[in-house]
């Protein structure tokens, strides 16, 4: 199951406001596929050089962002607050 | 298990004992298998394989020398250390030497070209049982898996 959004909330001393942003993952990839288009070669050249197969790391990649599913960072303090939820 | 679960509640309302110490009682009262003899109408369900934690947690709680408290919580999949750790395993072999001489000069003496995708999955899997509690005058920091 991969993740599919990311919700963010901070809180910080001068607004008192919470705000909230939630991220779906499908958004952000469809903004970073040119990036990742344009990046794709030139990892490709540079494993070719180091001589090193590519697809076990981007597999690894892929797995660490299907991995992220569940995760949990939440740190309160008080000047801010800040949480960090993938969902 | 209700009646133990009742004086724990009891024991925290009377301030004998700290938030913190009614949460481990509690979850030592229901990791504990059932004795037989808070089975009054015998209903409950017999414990089943033990359940494999999902997560990680870690959380640190700082009281702050004046600066006020700072709470941490974070909670990472089992499954990411997991994937993690196969990343670790594809280090290419002249960035591992590099790595151990690192690690060497720091004193660890660890060689990462012994450590294979099997071993980590097995120390990963041997995390279910982990809990390190630290109990200072101003932090507190408990990592345990669930």
């Amino acid at each position: 199951m991969i993740p599919y959004s990311a919700a963010i909330r901070i809180r910080n001393e001068r607004s008192h406001r919470t705000q909230r942003w939630i991220i779906p993952f499908w958004l952000a990839g469809l903004l970073l596929l040119p990036v990742a288009l344009l990046l794709l070669p030139l990892i490709f050249l540079v494993s070719a050089i180091a001589r090193i197969n590519p697809f076990p790391i981007l597999h690894a990649f892929w797995q660490i962002f299907v991995a992220l599913k569940g995760t949990v960072v939440e740190v309160d303090d008080p000047h801010c607050f800040v949480s960090v939820e993938v969902s | 298990m209700h009646e133990n679960r009742r004086q724990i509640l009891e024991m925290l309302a009377t301030g004998k004992i700290t938030a913190d110490e009614a949460e481990r009682l509690i979850s030592a009262v229901e990791k504990e298998p059932s004795n037989g003899a808070s089975q009054p109408n015998g209903s409950d369900p017999q414990p089943g394989p033990k359940t494999k934690p999902k997560y990680v947690r870690v959380v640190v709680d700082d009281n702050g020398k004046g600066t006020g408290a700072t709470k941490v919580n974070i909670r990472v999949p089992m499954q990411l250390l997991r994937s993690g750790v196969k990343l670790a395993a594809l280090i290419p072999k002249a960035a591992q030497e590099h790595v151990n001489d690192a690690l060497h000069e720091h004193g660890v003496q660890l060689d990462l070209s012994q450590i294979k995708p099997e071993n980590l999955e097995e120390l990963v899997d041997q995390l279910d049982e982990l809990t390190v509690d630290v109990d200072d005058k101003d932090v507190k920091v408990r990592i345990f898996c669930e």
